[in-house]
């Protein structure tokens, strides 16, 4: 026993430093593998309130960028109003509509801060779970997909955007509908990655990517971007294929985050066969 | 004594908001990272344990971490650097000791000194830090780029930071 006392003595140093790294690096590889966010990060009440006095400083500076994007926006949705119009058929208006029953809605947020150059890519938004955001719903912008929310305090939350590892968003190719995990390599913060295409597919450049909805994370036919590049892989009967992404992360600055109203019953129901089974 | 951890503790906060509010908004290309928060580290007292500094380390390194979502990452790295601090320390220690009055800075032990001492503690920090975000063997030089390029601005950071903050500890 006393033997023992002074081995633990010896490498009392030793040890410390390996108990606090096998901690640290735990949070790390939770947080990158199984998007389990916890502990410290820029939605936490504190540092949040730091990001946020940053964010009231430097918002300022792409205020004009940012009017004409929003002005464009309203005028596209103007266009789908009822006065835009001209109604055919006198007032056939169904305000009860039983056929549509809304399953998304859209809250807006404002970015307050962005990383686009790591290996993992956060954005920290100013909506939190007062504003009725929750864990793991989709965020988008008005060009298409940007992440999903990895984790919430009362007034911000953290999104892990697709410039990420390990997110595997389902896509598919809107003209056929063939599905696949976007995937990205960690360098341009413009092009994503799907592995494994089918070579006999009737894919070519130019050719539009979506969502494929499936999760409940995103509706399905939001944008994702277009094949940039088919790539042949040595030994390999199959393509990888680079696609632009429509968003331009680098000028992300107000976003929607996507709450799935049926999202509860989604997964009850999954669940009760997972159950079964 | 008590004047200098004081000291020390603002200096703390200054750098740690410098490094998540500023700096970590630098993103000029994907291989620069520059990190300024190491020079804390490197600018403890010389004869400080190695508990103190590991625990000194984990502190900067978490609250860096919760500035750049990195979640443990600079953490790992700079704890890395806290532990082998005193025994690197001991290795390159003067015939005759420290001089405890002195600090390891620029002015304290000489422009040649402090660029090896920072540069050999820096290259140790980043390329763990971008071996654990990377995390590819194939990928090696790229891991070795990024390391390089981040390296050269963390260093001109600090040393930029020594001369606008800190002053020989005697004359």
């Amino acid at each position: 026993m006393r033997k023992l006392f002074k081995f633990l003595k010896k490498f009392r140093d030793f040890l410390l430093f390996f108990v606090l790294q096998i901690f640290v690096l735990g949070l790390f590889f939770n947080a990158k593998n199984y998007h389990r966010a916890r502990l410290f990060n820029t939605s936490s009440e504190l540092i949040g309130w730091f990001v946020e006095k940053k964010h009231n400083i430097t918002k300022h500076f792409s205020l004009s960028e940012e009017n004409k994007k929003l002005a464009e926006e309203n005028a596209r949705l103007k266009n789908m109003m009822p006065e835009s119009f001209y109604q055919l058929q006198g007032d056939l208006y169904y305000v009860n509509d039983k056929l549509n029953k809304q399953q998304y809605e859209n809250i807006s947020a404002e970015v307050i801060n962005e990383t686009s150059t790591n290996r993992d890519n956060y954005f920290t938004i100013n909506k939190g779970a007062l504003g009725g955001i929750k864990k793991r719903m989709g965020v988008i912008s008005k060009d298409g997909i940007v992440g999903f929310v990895v984790d919430v305090s009362d007034h911000l939350s953290l999104v892990k955007t697709i410039l990420s590892e390990n997110v595997n968003i389902p896509v598919k190719l809107k003209k056929n509908d063939e599905h696949w995990l976007l995937k990205w390599d960690g360098f341009s913060d413009e092009i994503a990655q799907v592995n494994g295409v089918n070579r006999d597919i009737d894919i070519a450049i130019g050719d539009t990517i979506i969502t494929r909805g499936g999760t409940g994370m995103f509706p399905v036919g939001i944008p994702v971007g277009v094949v940039e590049e088919l790539i042949s892989v040595d030994g390999k009967q199959t393509w990888d294929v680079n696609i632009r992404l429509s968003v331009n992360f680098s000028a992300v600055n107000y976003v929607y985050v996507i709450n799935n109203l049926f999202q509860q019953e989604q997964t009850e129901l999954e669940n009760r066969i997972n159950n079964n089974e | 004594m008590n004047n200098a951890w004081l000291k020390y503790g603002l200096n703390f906060i200054l750098i740690v908001l410098i490094q998540g509010l500023v700096i970590n908004n630098i993103e000029i290309d994907e291989f620069l990272n520059p990190m300024l928060y190491p020079m804390l580290i490197l600018m403890l007292p010389f004869e400080l344990s190695v508990v103190a500094t590991l625990i000194i380390s984990f502190i900067i390194g978490i609250s860096v971490d919760g500035f750049s979502n990195t979640f443990g990452l600079h953490a790992s790295a700079s704890m890395l650097i806290g532990y082998m601090r005193p025994t690197i320390l001991k290795y390159i220690k003067p015939r005759d000791g420290y001089d405890t009055t002195l600090l390891p800075s620029i002015h304290d032990m000489g422009p040649a000194w402090f660029l090896g001492y920072s540069t050999l503690f820096l290259f140790i920090h980043h390329l763990w830090f971008f071996s654990f975000e990377i995390l590819r063997f194939d990928l090696i030089l790229l891991i070795l780029a990024k390391t390089f390029f981040s390296l050269i601005f963390s260093l001109l950071l600090i040393i930029l930071f020594q001369f606008i903050f800190y002053k020989a500890s005697k004359k």
